[in-house]
């Protein structure tokens, strides 16, 4: 629309093409993003409006009916125990997991950044289990934590401990948190490559100027790679706080088929949990709808506090080769 | 591409850039190598994370009748229970649908993501920084947010219960997808594409027969991404499929249960590992191009 306005004063001038050129250009750009603009606002834009308008009504899913019921919904999230509780506990989950994921993956990476034997073998073997769909990593740990058939218990036998429950009551988050952090190498390969853009020329000037190993990294590859690790924070942070599916299958019985979320232990009653029972046990689709949104400005608070308060180290370098490439 | 072939010798990187060694002490260089710590300490964590594939192994080939016995190998291994897994469920069956279903989103979200990517990159249009924007913030939209309204959608269309929603998500791309591709072509010369102009070759023919074909290890990262993301999905096909079409992650999930919904575990660990197999192996096979995808693409 303002293609046309924006390019009349003196472009031709500056040998910059016409007007006609840059509609066609326009044209093309519209025409290679079509797929994804129309795909998300089908499929993107208009769920979440559509969420937004049910979260101020009392829909049950069923009746053609959708009561307007104002601000209620988000009044009873904002007060609700329950909710407020899973909502506390999934940001509990996601204050452990993240910090780990994150430090874990980087102090692996520049282990496996360092020369040895067999480093590709290695390398493989510690980043397997991010690459395993999170069903099968739910399922492979809840029969390692079974009680009567689980490795775990069998562990904790030659050291003398009785069988533990692990799947129900406090025990199952501590196996949520394992299941979690088994995937911590899913950050290695954006790490490795990051420690492969820290330029040598500083490391070895550190070195010269006699900076030991902790000065290096301090001074030298953490502002290098800092931009890496402040992206992958936020994207861990925004999985973490959706985890859903570990927490619906690690519970012992019957809870697999869906629907049944009733022998999910509370500790494992994780926020996403809350909000499918909200729609598929409860017919509240207008209080589920109210969660999301919820849970969506929580995302971007998150996020935003995560670039205010980690962003101001962040260290952008100016890439001399940028323009070269 | 070039830029993988390290920016200006790097640290300490693979076999495949054997850089900067003079620059630095002989010594150091020969202990850093012969060092046994970070070996070890590699060692250890490796096995730390395999051994769950190790119990869950015994586990697959451990009798039903001994599954509560505390030791650590049964008394006998029975290879039939992997048999007795596939037959418990209609496995090949799922196995399939779990196929076609990610395979048709994969190959559909890769190219489309391609496109997407390509616009971005190169070419200019009115409002593009504010559409850029809009794809940044989209993958910040968590996908259960968008699920559920999106089934109430598909059900008025009547695409509930077939893999049609697969292939509008496919089509529409995925945006961290499209993300690296945007990163990735931006990378490229001008040269390239001007080259191209002056031999009167359209954006369509550019885009098909210049940046496509240097893009492999980007296109098969973005490839396995994809089919991994449907072939561990467990959400999706058990909110828009129904047991006859639904995906192999739900069936290994919700099958192995006895008439009183307690889990057969020996089956269960003989399922999920038949599962895992082709991620394992797809991954394995596209390990190179996937490190190469990200290092180029990535980062900046």
């Amino acid at each position: 629309m303002t293609a046309t306005a924006m390019s009349g004063s003196g472009a031709a001038a500056r040998g910059r093409p016409g007007p006609l050129r840059r509609l066609r250009g326009g044209l093309a750009f519209y025409g290679f993003i079509s797929p994804w603009l129309i795909g998300t606002a089908a499929l993107t834009l208009y769920p979440v409006g559509y969420a937004v308008y049910l979260s101020f009504t009392g829909w049950n899913g069923m009746s053609p009916f959708k009561p307007w019921v104002g601000l209620s919904n988000y009044q009873e999230v904002l007060t609700s125990g329950d909710t407020l509780s899973t909502l506390s506990r999934t940001l509990v989950l996601t204050a452990i997991v993240v910090p780990v994921t994150i430090v874990g993956s980087l102090l692996l990476a520049m282990l496996l950044n360092k020369r040895m034997r067999g480093r590709a073998v290695l390398r493989t073997l510690i980043y397997i289990p991010a690459i395993v769909p999170p069903v099968a990593a739910a399922l492979i740990w809840k029969v390692i934590f079974d009680k009567n058939s689980g490795t775990a218990n069998r562990l904790l036998a030659v050291f003398g401990v009785h069988p533990l429950n692990w799947l129900t009551g406090g025990n199952a988050f501590i196996v949520l948190i394992v299941v979690l952090l088994w995937a911590l190498g899913s950050g290695i390969i954006i790490d490795l490559a990051a420690l492969q853009t820290v330029p040598a020329e500083q490391l070895e000037a550190a070195r010269v100027d006699g900076a030991g190993p902790f000065g290096r990294f301090r001074h030298v590859i953490l502002p290098a790679i800092s931009p890496i690790l402040l992206f992958q924070t936020v994207l861990t942070v925004i999985t973490t706080l959706q985890t859903f599916i570990p927490a619906i299958l690690l519970s012992p019985i019957g809870s697999s088929s869906m629907g049944q979320t009733t022998n999910i232990p509370q500790a494992n009653d994780v926020y996403m949990i809350d909000v499918y029972e909200q729609f598929f046990d409860y017919s509240r689709y207008g209080y589920g709808s109210a969660m999301l949104v919820v849970f969506f400005v929580v995302i971007v608070a998150m996020t935003a506090l995560i670039f205010k308060f980690l962003g101001r180290s962040v260290f952008y370098a100016v890439d001399p080769k940028a323009g070269k490439r | 591409m070039t830029a993988i072939k390290s920016p200006a010798g790097s640290t300490d990187t693979g076999r495949r850039d054997p850089a900067p060694v003079a620059s630095r002490p002989p010594g150091a260089r020969r202990l850093a190598r012969r060092s046994p710590i970070p070996f070890g300490i590699a060692v250890v964590v490796a096995v730390v994370m395999i051994l769950p594939f190790v119990t869950l192994i015994i586990s697959a080939l451990t009798p039903a009748d001994q599954m509560g016995i505390n030791r650590w190998l049964p008394g006998y291994l029975r290879l039939s229970n992997f048999a007795d897994a596939v037959r418990y469920i209609p496995f090949w069956q799922l196995a399939k649908n779990s196929l076609v279903l990610s395979s048709v989103f994969g190959i559909l979200t890769t190219f489309s993501s391609a496109l997407t990517g390509y616009g971005f990159a190169r070419l200019h249009g009115p409002a593009k920084n504010a559409l850029f924007v809009l794809l940044i913030g989209t993958m910040m939209v968590p996908p259960i947010v968008t699920l559920i309204p999106t089934y109430l959608l598909f059900s008025d269309f009547h695409l509930v219960g077939t893999y049609w929603p697969w292939v509008l998500w496919g089509a529409a791309g995925t945006p961290y997808a499209i993300f690296l591709y945007r990163q990735y072509f931006s990378a490229f010369p001008k040269e390239l594409e001007e080259a191209a102009v002056i031999d009167g070759a359209g954006k369509l023919r550019i885009f098909f027969q210049v940046f496509l074909p240097l893009s492999r290890p980007l296109l098969i990262t973005a490839f396995v991404l994809a089919f991994n993301a449907v072939w561990g999905d467990f959400i999706g096909p058990n909110l828009f499929l129904n047991q006859s079409n639904t995906t192999l992650a739900v069936g290994v999930a919700t099958g192995y249960e006895n008439s009183q919904g307690y889990p057969l575990y020996n089956l269960l660990a003989g399922g999920a590992l038949i599962y895992v197999v082709p991620v394992l192996l797809l991954f394995l096979f596209a390990q190179r191009s996937y490190v190469r995808g990200f290092a180029t693409s990535g980062l900046k």
